[in-house]
């Protein structure tokens, strides 16, 4: 075990931490941005020092093809290829498995795809991952895992959960790192509860450094979700992290918190912002919109970020629709947002104001779900 | 844009120059068909004038009739003296001749004697600055120099002289050692996008097989945050697949340009600007085949 996971205030199932890593300490709730293919779309690694971003998530499919692991690995790992000195966290190339399937075949053995390099077949076991994932060097590797959509019924799921516990202990056999490398193991199960505790209960009998949910943020409905989340929670061992792949929205992030949860990974802050949508308190806004084109105040007055300090909506608009700049400035401002509140998170726990916070929180929000405060309030 | 430091805004006229085929030139000004909506528009030295005041740079530059170096015959003669009648409307027009400078762009192709009527013709408005415009369109380097070896010994000392659409870095050292003081081009945030890095040597292309391993930086002298934070190696894996290898390389290219500025404002006052020129251009051209 190469971590440290210190709880330092709670609210109910809501807790704030402090995350010891190799490479930083870190706090939790923690939204962690995800820079794929070793950078994070739009910002150098000082501006992410500058937004107060602590753990960045590497994606070892993309990574193990460009610029293979080999070479990160000769060049000392990719906290120095990339220049990041903070934490990282790599993901196993499990969740490509879902999104590229009709490329993929999963036997016991592992995951064949079709290389989108060259064609070629191209096999990804558990040990294979495991063994890329330790020349990328991160702080935090995730497991192989079988991952299946929510979306989807019948056997498959079953089979997925059984095969995901059989992986995990080809993952520990082949981690040649576990005292620099925390190696995490995923529930998975999909939607269905009898399956998610036989998996955590086989998950925690491995004793890992920490957990993820996985499986999720694939288009469920809310209500399974936040149900799923609730119940690994309150399976899960209280002095390790919880990881909830895959989210999210900032609404979600809020309640996940609320239920137990410490970390989270999504594109969706960058993404959106390359879609010209900033992230406000009130939900979001649209910046290319032809209201913005005369607004001359920031994005979010309420913002301290360099975007909203220097630049006018106004501005942005005429950038968002044609310029690359107007995707950069908006991905800096939607992760300083994220940050923000992973930041605001920790400290409204800590301070014992966490109901207050969460509660001025959906008030802002126009699209407030009675269900999800009632689902916060319940936990 | 929230820029605290100065501006200059051109008039409008090179775009007549590039998108020839949608402009027709007349004694009025210059008709687009705009971009937009295909509707036709025209621009006025009065009405190019009109917008700069209102965009409020530091510097403005007048409308001229501007061609390509590469064309002969009486064309440039006509853009030469229609120049010469736009600027006294462009300098009617000027509401803010207190905050906005106005300079004068000298034509006349590659023709001396063409050239020579321009830049008296504009000396006699006393303007503010001048600039020496209708180069870095494709003409040889040797005619490219002896204009501009021509429009600064005619210029007056006591006032800028203003290169435009140059360039690359030998020919803003080469300019500078004739006696112009600023310059503008696209050239280095342009082939930045391409994976193309400025440096001492001439350029480095990070696109290339052998910078996959290259642990070294950019430019080991230069001092720039993406020289001092990020390897060959790392960018070759971006240039070739995300926008961020472009935004670092552009921040490189143009910290090795303002370098340069530096250098060369230095080494003339402190009296070192031969030494420094030689230094320059052992390094680009070690073999001493310098054009």
């Amino acid at each position: 075990m190469a971590l440290r996971f210190e709880v330092l205030g709670r609210f109910n199932r809501a807790r704030a931490a402090r995350l010891t890593l190799p490479h930083f300490v870190s706090q939790t709730p923690l939204f962690m941005p995800v820079g794929t293919q070793g950078t994070i779309k739009g910002l150098t690694t000082n501006q992410l020092e500058e937004i107060g971003c602590q753990i960045i998530l590497g994606n070892t499919y993309h990574l193990a093809l460009r610029p293979t692991s080999e070479l990160i690995d000769e060049l000392g790992g990719l906290h120095k290829f990339m220049n990041w000195p903070r934490a990282m966290l790599t993901d196993s190339g499990g969740f490509q498995m879902v999104s590229l399937l009709h490329l993929a075949d999963i036997t016991e053995k592992g995951v064949t795809f079709q290389s989108p390099v060259d064609g070629k077949p191209m096999l990804l076991t558990p040990e294979e991952s495991i063994q890329i994932q330790n020349r990328i060097g991160a702080d935090i590797i995730m497991a192989l895992d079988d991952v299946v959509k929510t979306t989807i019924t019948g056997p498959r799921i079953e089979e997925a959960m059984y095969r995901t516990l059989r992986w995990i202990d080809r993952c520990i056999a082949a981690h040649k790192k576990p005292n620099e490398q925390n190696l995490f193991g995923i529930v998975q199960g999909g939607l269905d509860p009898v399956l998610r505790d036989i998996c955590v209960r086989g998950l925690v009998e491995r004793n890992l450094p920490g957990y993820a949910i996985g499986g999720l943020a694939g288009g469920e409905d809310k209500d399974s979700f936040w149900r799923v989340v609730a119940q690994c929670t309150a399976l899960l061992p209280e002095d390790k992290p919880r990881y909830v792949m895959g989210v999210g929205y900032p609404l979600d992030i809020v309640v996940c918190s609320a239920l137990g949860a410490d970390l989270y990974d999504c594109v969706y802050p960058t993404r959106t912002a390359r879609f010209g949508t900033a992230l406000v308190p009130e939900g979001v806004l649209k910046l290319k919109h032809k209201a913005m084109a005369e607004d001359t105040r920031p994005i979010d007055p309420t913002c301290s970020c360099m975007v909203c300090k220097n630049y006018t909506r106004a501005y942005i608009h005429c950038l968002v629709t044609k310029d690359a700049m107007g995707s950069q400035l908006l991905s800096y401002h939607n992760l300083h947002y994220m940050l923000q509140l992973s930041r605001d998170l920790h400290s409204s726990i800590i301070e014992e104001r966490f109901p207050d916070f969460v509660r001025g929180f959906l008030q802002k929000m126009v699209n407030a779900e009675c269900e999800c405060s009632r689902k916060e309030r319940d936990s | 844009m929230n820029w605290p430091r100065a501006m200059l805004t051109d008039s409008g006229g090179f775009q007549m120059v590039s998108l020839l085929h949608l402009a027709d030139i007349t004694e009025k000004g210059v008709t687009f068909q705009s971009p937009v909506d295909g509707k036709p528009m025209l621009l006025t030295p009065e009405e190019s004038i009109q917008i700069q005041n209102r965009i409020g740079a530091d510097i403005i530059m007048a409308l001229d009739d501007v061609v390509k170096t590469t064309i002969t015959g009486p064309r440039i003669e006509e853009a030469m003296y229609r120049t010469l009648r736009w600027i006294d409307r462009c300098i009617a027009a000027h509401k803010k001749p207190n905050e906005q400078n106005l300079f004068g762009i000298v034509q006349g192709g590659l023709d001396p004697v063409l050239r020579d009527i321009c830049v008296r013709g504009l000396v006699e408005r006393n303007l503010p600055g001048y600039a020496i415009g209708g180069l870095a369109g494709g003409e040889d380097k040797d005619s490219f120099w002896r204009v501009v070896a021509q429009c600064t010994a005619l210029l007056p000392e006591d006032k800028p002289r203003y290169v435009m659409g140059v360039g690359y870095p030998l020919d803003i050292v080469v300019c500078s050692a004739l006696g112009a003081d600023l310059y503008d081009c696209v050239y280095p945030t342009r082939t930045a996008r391409f994976g193309t890095a400025l440096v001492p040597e001439g350029v480095l292309k990070l696109k290339h097989k052998a910078m996959a391993e290259d642990t070294r930086p950019i430019d080991p002298t230069c001092s720039c945050m993406v020289c001092k934070n990020y390897t060959r190696a790392y960018i070759h894996c971006l240039v070739t697949k995300d926008a961020m290898g472009s935004q670092l390389l552009s921040y490189h290219n143009l910290h090795y340009m303002l370098q340069l500025s530096r250098d060369l404002h230095s080494s003339i006052i402190e009296e070192r600007f031969p030494d420094f020129v030689r230094g320059f251009l052992q390094k680009m051209f070690p073999e001493g085949d310098v054009p």
